[in-house]
């Protein structure tokens, strides 16, 4: 009988409209839309200006940002995630004024709280071509 | 929009269980079959159908094959737990404008994994949420309920009560998963989910069906002596879509609000049947109608009694929280206690007076802001 399989982290499932977004995180990049037309920052990527409907440009972001919510995840939907809880899912806003969803990780996360400044860190996956953008507490 | 001529006529649920062998398809004959030993209506009388269900081989035109429907207008209405109410819209549509006189409205699920075929999680929860380990709705939910008490000074024990004032009202519903007491000692000590959603903020998954039965005047003037009409019905969908920067503690719902409220008064409105995925959601939503001030929720449950006697009565068997959430029959619960609270037979738990209810469906929690697909209606008795 075949050993039963480890569950996996989850990764994204790339495709046309985001892998940019991927390809800029791998080179330690965190790229967002921006509208050619009406000049709007959009996060998540889309075909479109969700405003506008315009076509749409990448542009790089500073990454750097502050909390806006959080929460510490006991049950993580996925169990290849449950040695790590709690897991420190955040809301980011983003200086270029779009909400990011993502986990703070390091030492000191802990503290976190409303409205702490967060720089964006890279964390390589066991996918070698895929790093996620993850956030810690800015000093 | 105001109704004139559409009538709820019947109602029928299954019992709800943890663990089923019944597969999706039983459940609804099951919860279809007692609509229409209520109403004395054949199957043959039927010619509209509509299936809520997260199931994804069972779209409506497979359900009703299956069931042995012959039909004039068939809906898919999946819309997350808006999907009870967002049904019933449709329906009324459909009679008002003459294509039906009678439509069969079912939401359920079953929760056997061998039978379940859960949908794919859409792309950017797949893609944006997923990867970061994060804990399903309960997470998302507990970002929204975090915001509300640091922005407001909401406690724990403000949104507990709706919570402990719900369980009070199930104990005597026989349908109820939950139907013993509940302390607001034992929601502060029920298990941490994802700070600050605790075990009791959340519905227990299970199994079940809930079916509606709606009808043009004339032809439920043949069905029933009861006569439920439907007063007036709003929905809002991706309210904050274009936004980066949403508002996360204030639902479409606001909106929503502001339509139905043009055609009939806030203040008389004797039951409140709101959609209680979150003891939270049910307060965002009290706000967002206007019956206090944003922020003010946790103010608003502290000065009313919400159990099914009380002066505010919210969710009259016990709700989603008590009753337990089959699947998307979650957004037809609110809806099938609505009708029995205003035909006054919800034995054990009927509220005191019972003329006119607010039904809501909510759903879809998305990406950043809050909830995609909020939508809710009036109905009232009529002599």
């Amino acid at each position: 009988m075949a050993e039963a399989r480890a569950p996996q982290k989850s990764l994204p499932k790339i495709n046309p409209v985001d892998r940019p977004f991927w390809e800029g995180a791998a080179k330690n990049k965190f790229l967002l839309q921006k509208c050619k037309s009406c000049g709007k920052v959009q996060f998540f990527p889309r075909v479109a200006c969700v405003d506008c409907f315009g076509e749409l440009d990448w542009i790089e972001a500073k990454g750097t940002g502050k909390i806006h919510t959080f929460t510490l995840v006991r049950v993580p939907r996925n169990p290849a995630f449950k040695d790590e809880v709690p897991i420190y899912y955040i809301n980011v806003i983003l200086d270029e004024g779009v909400i990011i969803e993502s986990r703070l990780l390091g030492e000191n996360k802990e503290k976190v709280k409303l409205g702490d400044r967060v720089k964006v860190r890279y964390e390589q996956t066991h996918n070698p071509e895929i790093k996620l953008p993850c956030f810690e507490l800015a000093d | 929009m105001r109704r004139k001529r559409v009538c709820f006529v019947g109602y029928g649920s299954t019992e709800y269980s943890r663990k089923s062998e019944e597969p999706q398809l039983g459940h609804y004959a099951t919860a279809i079959r007692a609509a229409l030993n209520q109403t004395g209506l054949k199957k043959k009388d039927i010619h509209g159908l509509s299936i809520t269900t997260q199931a994804s081989p069972d779209t409506a035109p497979h359900v009703a094959e299956q069931l042995g429907f012959e039909l004039d207008w068939v809906l898919n209405a999946d819309y997350g737990g808006a999907g009870g109410v967002g049904a019933v819209r449709r329906a009324a549509d459909a009679i008002e404008c003459g294509h039906l006189d009678v439509a069969l409205l079912v939401g359920g699920n079953s929760f056997d994994r061998s039978v379940a075929h859960q949908r794919p999680l859409e792309y950017q929860r797949g893609n944006f949420v997923d990867v970061y380990g994060y804990g399903g709705p309960n997470s998302l939910m507990a970002l929204i309920q975090r915001l509300h008490m640091e922005n407001f000074g909401t406690t724990l024990e403000q949104i507990g009560k709706i919570a402990v004032a719900q369980r009070f009202s199930a104990m005597n519903n026989p349908q109820a998963l939950f139907r013993e007491p509940m302390t607001m000692q034992d929601y502060l000590n029920s298990r941490m989910i994802s700070d600050p959603i605790r075990l009791f903020d959340c519905v227990m998954p299970c199994s079940g069906a809930e079916c509606l039965v709606l009808a043009s005047e004339e032809k439920a003037r043949q069905i029933t002596d009861k006569l439920v009409y439907l007063v007036t019905d709003a929905e809002k969908v991706h309210y904050q879509v274009a936004d980066m920067l949403p508002e996360k503690t204030t639902f479409g719902m606001k909106l929503v609000g502001e339509k139905i409220f043009s055609e009939v008064k806030r203040e008389s409105i004797d039951l409140f049947e709101i959609y209680d995925d979150y003891p939270i959601a049910v307060m965002i939503q009290i706000e967002d109608f206007g019956y206090c001030k944003k922020g003010d929720g946790g103010k608003f449950v502290d000065t009313h009694d919400l159990t099914y006697n009380g002066d505010f009565p919210v969710n009259t068997g016990g709700g989603e929280l008590s009753v337990g959430q089959a699947g998307l029959a979650g957004g037809f619960l609110h809806v099938v206690e609505a009708l029995r609270q205003l035909r006054g037979e919800a034995d054990g738990h009927q509220a005191k007076k019972a003329e006119r209810a607010l039904v809501t469906g909510i759903g879809w929690l998305n990406y950043g802001r809050n909830l995609g697909t909020t939508v809710a209606l009036v109905m009232e008795r009529r002599k």
